[in-house]
């Protein structure tokens, strides 16, 4: 998931769709988040690299709207709904996710699982 | 069984002596095979240039192939070739894999059986069923439906295409061909089936341990089906009219594999067996697999296992097997008189030793013959019969393992590790015989297969509850036998073998010491410093390399772990063993880096530290010279000062404690100084023992106890931060206060809520120690109280998480210290709603230790008499906080209760924190005693439910911190 400034990034991504919950006047995805540009990137417990500032989820509300549609306790999150989010402030990022109209999220993200699974499979078939 | 002796003494005899003719000329038939292999193998095995040399093997492959009646040197010709295919690493015995082959091919009729000999078989099995799929009756691969696993049917699609549409036509097809299966049975397999076997009894968490290489069970087990589903088609009537023979051939051999439909039910079944182990990740059994994949290993393929599991419970899927069985016994037996008379003899024998399940009547000399030949056609069956073979029994194959010849010893060993699986009762008998010191002498045998086998049915041995098994390996000096071999082998598998054996060994008291003498510090260099990617002096070109949680690995830290826990010079010994603290924390510090925390080499590796950490400040050498200089002064000032402000303090008379607490405090209000605190300046790096107690150990408990799902990780990780917060030295003020600004408190509070007991415990005892820093017990009080609190049961009505007595009284403790000499967290306490619990516990728990702990903490709040008014507006007198008087019989006329030591076990006893290695202990022999009922209960921490099942409140559990931190906190918010 650590990228070179300047370089491309590739990432194994998965597409998650949330729809919102509606909770009286709020209508929320049942995670939270952390990081962000303006965030301190050393503190995140779950980026391998320590100096990537992108947007990870935090902590899942049991049973709820993103963890029905399988989010995960420290999935990095690469979009949402086509935004970028990698280069984002904390706040940038939390206003995306929570627009009052939009009552369907999609995410794009990535986790270290994911990546092990592509190399995984492409290390297992080398000479064909 | 004397019976036995006497009557069939003589026909033993004659027996072993044509047995050993025999094996000679199987060795000789073996040798000759071996150099042939060996030519193929070096001709195929050209990697430069594998287009050119694999087609030519394989054409002969081919040619043979086309000629049914060849069916037998086929399978000779495909074997080296299948072997060249799969990883070299099984073949530093080229020898092996071979005779089975030789033996097929030197004569196909009596001794045909003795190609069970083999111990590699499972490739060739895997091997030809590849190659049966074009040969199908319609030469059409088989429907992709027919394969169960939808992952893979990509690739094996592939593979069926190529085969089903170019059948061997031309040869460079057929070797693609190969090659896309071996890759792709690479990847399911990971590795060789040889190794595969390996790793999985290897395995107790094998789930998380190898995900990188082995993926997960499933997948292995997924895997195997491509083979089955050929297997019907082998026996199918219609099929046989293609190649008669190598059908049958085929189907006989793949039988002792794995049956049909039976592996699922065989992992199932064993994996109890490899989490079994333990508390302590004690022991494993090498075989923990299904014993179906055991039998090529086995002198007779068939053999006892097949009998002997036919247990109720783990015959299921076996049922196909038994009409086939049947239909010989029935041919099988009348022809013969000779036979059937043996057979009589042996009953007795059988009935005796072996009890229930050996009993059936096949059982018996013929058996593995009779078995094998009723799996084939009647014409082929009916040759091969010899009536002079019989399955050796123990005391023969015990005999056995001083035979001249090695490939009988290696067989012999490896047949009583297959008799010794499971089986306690042949673990005995093996003793009793005195088998267990020729398998030690074994050990040194020059010869790998032999010292491998040797290991390996000494590791089973060693398996189980029966210490008596481990005593008499040391009692023969197998430990440092095993130690030797450890050295001298670089054989992963054997060391994984020796390192399991010191595993289950290690499960013994009266042996750590023994394995602490002989084996540390060749067990740190061996295994623990290589795999845990420190290196001693690093270069500096270098990469930091990780761990690499390899079996071995996980076996010796296990062994370690174990022998950690055996006292103080244990300890001593373990701390001061070159190189392996250092390399303990370096495998932990990748652990995390990786975020790959929930193994057991992690578990196994942060119990070690959390042990070794125990009572640092009194048994590291020179830790006088950190003992906290204002302890001395203690007993003068800081103790009557404290009685006067603490008048229903509970620990009335209990000098010592009052006086590590009053120290505790004293601390706490210098404490100012702590957040500006200086930690000594090091001129030179620490190392060995030292960094078990510097502070920069704080972020890797922490980062393990954010991290971790597994429970054992957790507790350990816990208890290592309990144990440094314990005791009056400097380090311990300094570990208190790095915990506080490394945000430490907040992660340890939210891990109240675990779903763990032990957990929970262990954080209450931690944050009990914790508390001693003034202000940590400030913060505690503020932002834990409610956690606390809500782990207390109210009344009889247990919370929905139940805790143990042990934990809800650690919890009353924690509580008590916390409000102790602080009204403010009294008040706390008061607005957590706990007052009524804590009346509640008081009057009514039914336990002793629970009604006293409670008592003190109500005395404790009702002497703030500021507090008082509030208490009563509440509707609580003054008797609702006094102790009830059947409960605490031994409350003093003051009002101050009694001291109890088992409600207090902690400073009083250790005067410094809480052992938290007598718990583990406590645990262990729990553990041992109770056996595999346990287990279950064990098995769900593997379970990904993880800690996180509390209900979140509104409070962000980051404002646990400490005000005065400078950094920024993360922010974190919810959308």
């Amino acid at each position: 998931m650590s990228f070179v400034p300047g370089q491309p990034v590739t990432a194994v991504v998965q597409r998650i769709e949330i729809q919102k919950l509606c909770q009286g006047e709020n209508l929320i995805l049942g995670f939270s988040i952390g990081g962000g540009i303006d965030q301190d990137p050393g503190q995140n417990p779950f980026s391998e690299d320590k100096s990537d500032k992108g947007i990870y989820v935090t902590r899942i509300t049991p049973g709820g709207p993103a963890e029905v549609a399988g989010l995960r306790i420290g999935d990095k999150i690469m979009q949402v709904n086509g935004w970028d989010m990698t280069m984002v402030t904390h706040d940038q990022a939390r206003k995306k996710l929570t627009k009052k109209r939009e009552d369907v999220v999609r995410l794009l993200i990535t986790r270290k699982s994911l990546e092990e699974a592509v190399k995984h499979s492409k290390g297992s078939h080398p000479r064909q | 069984m004397e019976d036995y002796d006497v009557r069939s003494a003589a026909s033993i005899l004659a027996s072993v002596k044509e047995q050993e003719e025999r094996f000679e000329q199987l060795t000789r038939a073996l040798e000759e095979e071996r150099r042939n292999v060996t030519l193929q193998l070096e001709r195929a095995n050209l990697p430069p240039n594998p287009a050119i040399s694999q087609p030519l093997a394989w054409q002969q492959v081919v040619m043979q192939e086309q000629s049914p009646s060849n069916a037998t040197s086929l399978a000779m010709m495909q074997e080296p070739q299948e072997v060249v295919e799969e990883t070299v690493t099984i073949e530093e015995d080229p020898g092996t894999p071979t005779s089975h082959v030789s033996v097929v091919t030197s004569d196909d009729g009596t001794t045909r059986r003795t190609e069970t000999k083999v111990t590699k078989m499972v490739k060739t099995v895997t091997t030809r069923t590849v190659r049966q799929v074009p040969l199908g009756p319609d030469g059409l691969p088989l429907p992709e439906g027919s394969s169960p696993l939808s992952s893979y049917t990509d690739s094996i699609d592939r593979r069926y295409m190529k085969n089903g549409g170019e059948r061997f036509i031309t040869p460079q097809a057929t070797s693609t061909l190969t090659r896309a299966y071996n890759n792709s049975y690479n990847d399911s397999y990971v590795e060789t089936p040889e190794s595969q076997y390996i790793r999985h009894y290897g395995l107790h968490d094998g789930y998380t341990d190898l995900t990188d290489n082995y993926g997960s069970l499933s997948r292995g087990v997924n895997f195997r089906p491509p083979r089955y589903p050929y297997m019907p088609n082998s026996y199918r009537p219609e099929n046989s009219y293609t190649l008669p023979i190598r059908k049958d051939d085929y189907g006989h051999v793949a039988q002792p594999q794995v049956p049909m439909g039976s592996s699922t039910v065989d992992l199932n079944r064993s994996q109890p067996e490899r989490f079994q182990p333990e508390p302590y990740g004690l022991e494993d059994d090498r075989r923990s697999l299904g014993p179906e994949e055991e039998e090529p290993y086995e002198l007779e393929p068939d053999y006892s296992t097949a009998n002997r599991r036919t247990l109720p419970g783990t015959n299921r899927g076996r049922t196909h097997r038994e009409p086939l069985r049947d239909v010989h016994r029935v041919r099988g037996y009348p022809d013969d008189p000779i036979e059937a008379e043996l057979i009589d003899e042996r009953h007795p024998y059988i009935h005796g030793m072996y009890s229930a399940p050996l009993a059936q009547p096949e059982r018996g000399s013929m058996a593995s013959l009779d078995r094998m030949a009723g799996r084939r056609s009647p014409s082929i069956d009916s040759i091969r019969k010899d009536p002079r073979w019989r399955d050796p029994d123990l005391p023969e194959v015990i005999a056995m393992l001083g035979h001249p010849i090695d490939p009988v010893k290696s067989n012999a060993a490896a047949y009583l590790q297959h008799l010794c699986y499971e089986n306690d009762k042949i673990k005995k008998d093996v003793r009793q015989l005195k088998g267990i010191p020729v398998l030690v002498s074994l050990l040194d045998h020059p010869k790998s297969e032999v010292h491998r086998k040797a290991c390996g049915a000494l590791r089973n041995i060693s398996y189980g509850k029966d210490n008596e098994n481990k005593v008499a390996i040391k009692n023969c000096d197998g430990i440092p036998a095993l130690i030797r071999l450890l050295r001298k082998t670089n054989d992963m598998e054997v060391r994984e073998l020796i390192t399991g054996t010191l595993w289950n060994l290690s499960s013994y008291e009266p042996l750590k010491m023994v394995i602490i003498n002989h084996g540390l510090q060749t067990m740190t260099n061996e295994v623990i410093i290589p795999h845990s990617g420190w290196e001693h002096e690093p270069n500096e070109d270098s990469k930091p390399r990780d761990a690499e949680w390899t079996t071995v690995f996980k076996n010796t830290s296990g062994c370690l772990r174990n022998v950690s826990s055996d006292g103080a010079e244990a300890r001593r010994r373990l701390r001061e063993c070159a190189g392996l603290v250092d390399a303990l924390l370096h495998a932990l510090q990748s652990a995390v880096g990786k975020k790959d925390m929930d193994n057991k080499s992690v578990e196994n590796c942060v119990c070690i530290m959390r042990n070794l950490s125990y009572h640092v400040h009194k048994e590291v050498p020179g830790a006088e010279r950190f003992q906290d200089p204002s302890a001395l002064q203690a007993p003068g000032s800081a103790g009557p000062q404290r009685k006067k402000k603490d008048d229903a303090g509970c620990f009335g008379g209990k000098k010592a404690k009052e006086e590590w607490f009053n120290q505790g405090r004293k601390n706490g209000e210098n404490d100012k100084n702590y957040d500006t605190l200086d930690l000594p300046k090091r001129t030179e790096p620490s190392k060995g023992f030292e960094l078990l107690y510097q502070p920069e150990v704080v972020r890797l408990y922490l980062s393990l106890l954010t991290e971790s799902q597994n429970y054992n990780t957790l507790e350990a990780a816990a208890g290592a931060l309990q144990n440094l917060s314990a005791g009056q030295w400097t380090w311990s003020n300094y570990i208190r206060a790095t915990v506080r600004k490394e945000k430490g408190l907040p992660i340890l509070v939210e891990l109240l809520r675990s779903d763990s007991d032990k957990v929970v415990r262990a954080v209450a005892i931690a944050l009990r120690n914790l508390s001693i820093d003034r202000r940590n017990k400030d913060l505690i009080g503020s932002y834990a109280m409610r956690d606390l609190v809500s782990n207390l049961p109210s009344g009889q009505q247990r919370p929905a998480k139940n805790l143990e007595e042990d934990t809800v009284v650690a919890i009353l403790n924690t509580i008590h210290e916390i409000v102790t000499d602080s009204s403010e967290n009294a008040r706390s306490l008061i607005q957590a709603q706990a007052i009524e619990k804590l009346v509640a516990i008081n009057r009514t728990s039914q336990s002793a230790r629970e009604t006293k702990a409670a008592s003190h903490v109500l005395q404790t709040v009702w002497s703030y008499k500021e507090l008082r008014n509030a208490l009563t507006k509440d509707g609580w007198n003054k008797s609702h906080f006094q102790p009830t008087v059947t409960a605490t019989p031994k409350a003093t006329k003051n009002g101050k209760p009694g001291y109890d030591d088992t409600t207090l076990p902690l400073m009083e006893k250790n005067q410094d924190g809480y052992s938290t290695i007598d718990q583990r202990d406590k645990d262990c022999k729990y553990k041992t005693d109770d056996g595999s009922a346990d287990l279950t209960e064990r098995e769900p921490l593997k379970n990904d439910t993880n800690r996180k099942h509390y209900i979140r409140s509104n409070r962000p559990a980051v404002s646990l911190v400490d005000a005065c931190d400078v950094k920024p906190q993360p922010v974190d918010s919810w959308v």
